[in-house]
């Protein structure tokens, strides 16, 4: 069971046919694996990463192999994205001086919008960020990211001075508010970071397989046929919103890794 | 937003807060929940009394306020 199309030719429900509506659950999460390596199950989640990476160099490269002054065809195309990651995203939370990483937040960016965006390319139908080690080995890179600058920038004590005593309070609540402050910097950050991205790709992909599978189970020469058409209507409708949370999620994700670089980075609040 | 208060720390001050700044709301508020609701329903557990929970989860909710009008605030 991997997406719409396999799911209503196994059911074969329709309405009044004596079987029910064959609701999409977490099972429609899991995947056969493809084949198998020495006990590890390679599975489709897996296959749409490797894709995603192999994708976004390509294009890269191509992009930016023979640069010229004057930008056509690819290199345009490839110029637009990086510029919009550096212009929206990375000088909006970190300035120009935040520019070395511009490449890693680029990376970030276009990774997660190509796993989010295959929930909508027909044939393969499944964001492979619904599936939580993704979003949660991103938040770990970005994790062990911002950590490492913070202490680069302020070492070790003043760093983590820094994430325990929040500014401005006086002194004598800080023993109530320096672990929370502590807390939410350190685990909080990094657990949110991918529960958003991991949350919203599930629900959205869930979302579509509820309306996907109405519209072929309520399909039938019956007044089904009107509500089939209904959920026909709004699947396609949902179909866009996904698109604008993907990109969205993805534009999140980004500008949440570039805001805790800032932080990390930031000499005094 | 400090309602057009002076922008805080060394950022460029024609520069509206960035936006990530808005999301450190939420994880205050799941942090300083969390944190002392555990501590509250650990202590609870160990003395026996389960209203501790419930308590923990509130002061951690007045915490993370009380950091959000610090954070907003300080100039």
């Amino acid at each position: 069971m991997s997406d719409v199309r396999v799911l209503t030719t196994a059911s074969g429900c329709h309405l009044f046919s004596g079987c029910g509506y064959p609701a999409p659950s977490i099972s429609d999460f899991y995947f056969k694996p493809i084949f198998t390596v020495g006990g590890v199950a390679f599975t489709k989640p897996m296959l749409l990463a490797v894709v995603t990476a192999v994708i976004i160099l390509t294009f890269f490269f191509v992009a930016f192999r023979k640069p010229k002054i004057v930008p056509r065809g690819a290199q345009n195309l490839g110029e637009l994205g990086v510029l919009f990651v550096r212009d929206q995203i990375l000088r909006q939370q970190l300035g120009k001086k935040g520019d070395k990483f511009l490449p890693f937040i680029v990376a970030i960016f276009f990774f997660v919008w190509i796993m989010n965006l295959f929930g909508i390319i027909p044939l393969i139908e499944f964001p492979a960020t619904s599936r939580f080690a993704f979003p949660v080995t991103l938040a770990l890179i970005v994790w062990v990211t911002y950590i490492t600058i913070g202490i680069k920038s302020k070492g070790p004590i003043g760093y983590f001075r820094r994430m325990a005593v929040p500014e401005g309070a006086p002194w004598w609540i800080l023993p109530l508010l320096a672990p929370v402050e502590l807390f939410s910097n350190i685990l909080v950050r990094p657990f949110t970071l991918a529960i958003r991205l991991f949350a919203n790709m599930l629900a959205g992909h869930l979302l579509l397989l509820v309306f996907g599978l109405a519209s072929w189970y309520l399909f039938s020469l019956s007044i089904g046929l009107l509500f089939a058409a209904t959920s026909f209507l709004l699947t396609i409708i949902l179909t866009g919103l996904e698109v604008l949370i993907m990109a969205l999620q993805a534009f999140i994700f980004a500008t949440l890794t570039s805001f805790y670089i800032a932080d990390a980075m930031e000499t005094a609040h | 937003m400090s309602g057009g208060g002076p922008p805080a720390g060394d950022r460029d001050p024609s520069q509206p807060r960035p936006a990530g700044e808005g999301w450190t709301i939420l994880s205050y508020m799941i942090g300083g929940m969390a944190l002392y609701g555990f501590l509250g329903w650990l202590i609870g557990r160990w003395t026996g009394l389960p209203v501790l929970f419930p308590i923990g989860m509130l002061v951690g909710l007045a915490s993370a306020i009380a950091l959000i009008i610090f954070r907003v605030t300080r100039s």
